[in-house]
């Protein structure tokens, strides 16, 4: 598992066609393609390298795809995830009861894997507020409750995209800090990559 | 919660490959007796574009569901006709049929033109449009649940559902099954495949056979998506289980296919098209690949569109050309892989239906045709089977074959005029024994898709008259307003021509032997000839 050095392992969950690859496709290629929506089969995998303060930081992006077909599947894409993004799509209520599976699985099966809340498509809220099905103040609630950070985005926009995985990084590299703190003896500056390593495929 | 599904995982199962050799390898055939001037006569293992060390693939005669298909040995009888028996034989397929066939041609031209270009999920089925479709495929559930539909939604459907729920249960009531219905140029085909029923309804005076292989592949693209263990088992929890829920996403795929198999003559012939290159270009790009090898590493991919660049296999382990056209479909119907480094469980039914292999699938580069498939037995292979793909591409640019590749891609084919035969429109050669098929680039009369598809519709009915059980024949020709057609088959090759109605039979018969010449010449070229193997 070495041939790629990945500092954390970051996932995006969320209902088919919610837009978890329009969020992927902007943050990492800063680009929205318009035309037929075509779903994710299986998963697919981009690293993205950015700054937090001095140091870089190269997130693994598994992108899943939504179709129940591959839930048994699912485990091997977020088992050892450092952060999960969890999509919703702000137009659709059902992906918000998705989402919330999404939530407890992750609780369940991962409990290091810190979770983001993302509700997608927000231009189209900004264009018509009556199309709107999933209320701001309680996915904030909710978000609270689970210890999650909530999110709204358009990735036609780009709004708020790059505000996710910059966030997703920085609580990253905070915690892995913490972590080496509290464990002393980990020589910070020679012990680096190997620490990471192991924090991110444990 | 997954697990019970997760069991049809294939990886780990030591005995898995054992009993799969057993199964899979074709039998050891003479392969070192080349011949230097071929002839029609030639022995399967000696025609131009024989694999010199062996099939890649596994030979489609040799499987259960298309010798269940009423076929008897076609292939061996059809080469003991003997020359005296061919005219006549001929002059029966010309006196049947042909006239009629050519009169239908016509008439679905005519309707092609009517409908419209992309498939319109919403269209009314009561509509004359929906009516006039040349080819509606229905698949429903034993409980006569619909799960999909070419035209129109699968709701819409549910009362044309149960009529074919209730022609299937009064006539296996008998303990018969039904095969097909003809009537008023409409052929209405059954596959029944627990736990899945298929049924296509054709305008087409193709035979039966043509038409179950096509809802073959229908049935086969699901199972490549589900395992057949997975679909024995939602329907034995749940008789009346809803199956679009697991297939939803995937409609375009089997859309897709459909297409392909009215288009692409390799699903016809059992046989995959490789991408013309310098056979010491190939062989860098084989070798490259077969060094970036890894431990649960099966079969190793190169496609370019819809041709083989090269395939590296584990050693006795053989992939099914039926198999890799769905892997073809899989790439070709999707940009998802396109958006990072796919890496997606799949079925690879005619090798296991059982179980999931795991496929990491990406492109070269980003705006390029060239897609690297590896598929693993292992689902935790990703970053290992990601270094096999830095590994192979490395090594490929280190020797400059990158380069030269991407030149083959952007080249088209080779125009039929190469081959020097006066009138010759086109062709498609299929080499038996190596599974692989070459064919020059479309001519300006068959650009247009409807043109495409009424030229492969000739290729299928003279693939049909050739391969029916009941009646061999070793060669056919037939003359129409538009083409000529020549189409011979031995036991080493298939070849079908296609000449300008000037042509005329004497120049077609004449024309075999300077082809196989030519093809010989160049079967470096256009084969693969010496596959690898880890
Ligand atoms: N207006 C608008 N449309 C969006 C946005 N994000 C995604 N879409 C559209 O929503 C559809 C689905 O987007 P995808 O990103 O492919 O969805 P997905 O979550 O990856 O879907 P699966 O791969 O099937 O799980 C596409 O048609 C996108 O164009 C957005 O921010 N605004
Ligand atoms: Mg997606």
């Amino acid at each position: 598992m070495t041939a790629m050095r990945v500092d954390a392992k970051v996932v995006m969950l969320g209902k088919e066609s919610v837009g978890k690859t329009s969020l992927v496709e902007r943050y990492v290629h800063r680009r929205f393609l318009v035309g037929p929506y075509q779903n994710t089969i299986g998963a697919a995998f981009v690293a993205k390298a950015l700054n937090v303060s001095d140091k870089v930081v190269t997130l693994g992006i598994w992108d899943t795809a939504g179709s129940e077909r591959y839930e048994a599947m699912s485990r091997i894409y977020y088992r050892g995830a450092r952060a999960a993004i969890v999509c919703y799509d702000l137009t659709d209520s059902s992906s918000f009861k998705r989402a919330r599976f999404w939530v407890k699985e992750l609780q369940n099966c991962e409990e290091h894997c810190k979770i983001y809340l993302c509700g997608t498509k927000s231009d189209l809220i900004e264009a018509d507020r009556s199309v709107r099905q999933v209320d701001y103040h309680d996915v904030q609630d909710f978000a609270e409750e689970i210890g999650a950070q909530h999110f709204e985005t358009s990735s036609k926009t780009g709004k708020n995209v790059d505000e996710v995985f910059q966030k997703v990084a920085d609580d990253f590299s905070s915690c892995a800090l913490e972590f080496m703190q509290e464990e002393k003896g980990v020589d910070l500056e020679q012990k680096k990559d190997s620490y990471f390593d192991n924090c991110c495929h444990n | 919660m997954p697990d019970a599904r997760m069991a049809a995982d294939v990886h780990n199962k030591g005995v898995f490959w054992e009993v799969k050799n057993g199964n899979l390898a074709p039998s050891d055939r003479l392969r070192q007796d080349r011949s230097d001037s071929p002839t029609p006569g030639l022995v399967e293992g000696t025609e131009p574009g024989a694999g010199q060390e062996g099939a890649m693939f596994v030979h489609a005669q040799s499987f259960e569901d298309l010798t269940a298909v009423s076929e008897s040995n076609t292939d061996d009888n059809s080469a003991e006709v003997g020359d005296s028996n061919l005219e006549s034989a001929q002059e029966a397929a010309l006196e049947g049929g042909e006239e009629e066939s050519l009169e239908a041609e016509q008439e679905e031209v005519g309707k092609e033109e009517v409908q419209s270009r992309k498939k319109a999920k919403e269209e009314d089925v009561t509509s004359e449009t929906w009516r006039s479709h040349r080819k509606h495929v229905f698949v429903l559930s034993e409980a006569g649940k619909p799960i999909y539909t070419r035209y129109g939604t699968e709701e819409a459907l549910s009362s044309i559902m149960g009529v074919m729920m209730l022609l299937m249960s009064i006539v296996e009531d008998k303990k018969n099954i039904i095969r097909s219905i003809h009537a008023d140029g409409y052929r209405v085909v059954f596959l029944r495949k627990s736990p899945l029923i298929l049924v296509g309804v054709f305008q087409t005076n193709c035979s039966d056979r043509e038409l179950t292989r096509e809802l073959q592949y229908i049935y086969y693209q699901i199972v490549s998506l589900l395992t057949l263990t997975q679909l024995n088992h939602v329907f034995q929890h749940r008789q009346s289980y809803d199956l679009r829920r697991l297939l939803a996403g995937s409609e375009h795929l089997t859309d897709n296919l459909l297409r392909l198999l009215d288009r692409d003559p390799g699903l016809l012939l059992s046989a995959v098209m490789c991408l013309p290159l310098a056979s010491s270009a190939r062989d860098m790009v084989s070798s490259s690949l077969q060094a970036a090898k890894a431990k649960n590493l099966v079969f190793s991919i190169l496609l370019a569109g819809n041709r083989l660049v090269t395939l590296v296999r584990k050693k006795d382990q053989f992939l099914h050309h039926m198999d890799l056209h769905l892997l073809f479909n899989l790439v070709g119907s999707s940009s998802s892989f396109r958006a990072g480094e796919g890496w997606t469980p799949i079925c690879l039914p005619k090798f296991n239906p059982a179980g999931f292999f795991h496929a990491h699938i990406s492109y070269l580069e980003p705006a390029s045709d060239l897609c690297l498939i590896l598929v693993s037995t292992d689902r935790e292979d990703f970053f290992n089977l990601s270094d096999c793909k830095k590994r192979f591409l490395e090594r490929l640019r280190r020797r400059n074959a990158y380069q030269s590749l991407q030149e083959a891609l952007n080249m088209p084919s080779y125009p039929v005029s190469q081959v020097g035969i006066p009138e010759l429109r086109h062709f498609v050669y299929k080499s038996k024994s190596s599974g692989l098929y070459t064919s020059p680039d479309l001519p300006a009369p068959y650009q247009g898709e409807e043109e495409l598809e009424r030229l492969m519709g000739l290729y299928q009915q003279l693939h049909s008259c050739l391969h029916n059980p009941t009646r061999l024949l070793r060669y056919i020709y037939r003359c129409a307003d538009t083409e000529n057609l020549y189409a011979l088959v031995t036991s080493g090759f298939e070849l079908y021509l296609c000449f300008s109605p000037l042509g005329t039979k004497s120049l077609a018969v004449s024309a075999v032997n300077k082809l196989l010449k030519w093809i010989r010449k160049e079967e470096d070229r256009l084969f693969i000839l010496s596959p690898l193997t880890y």
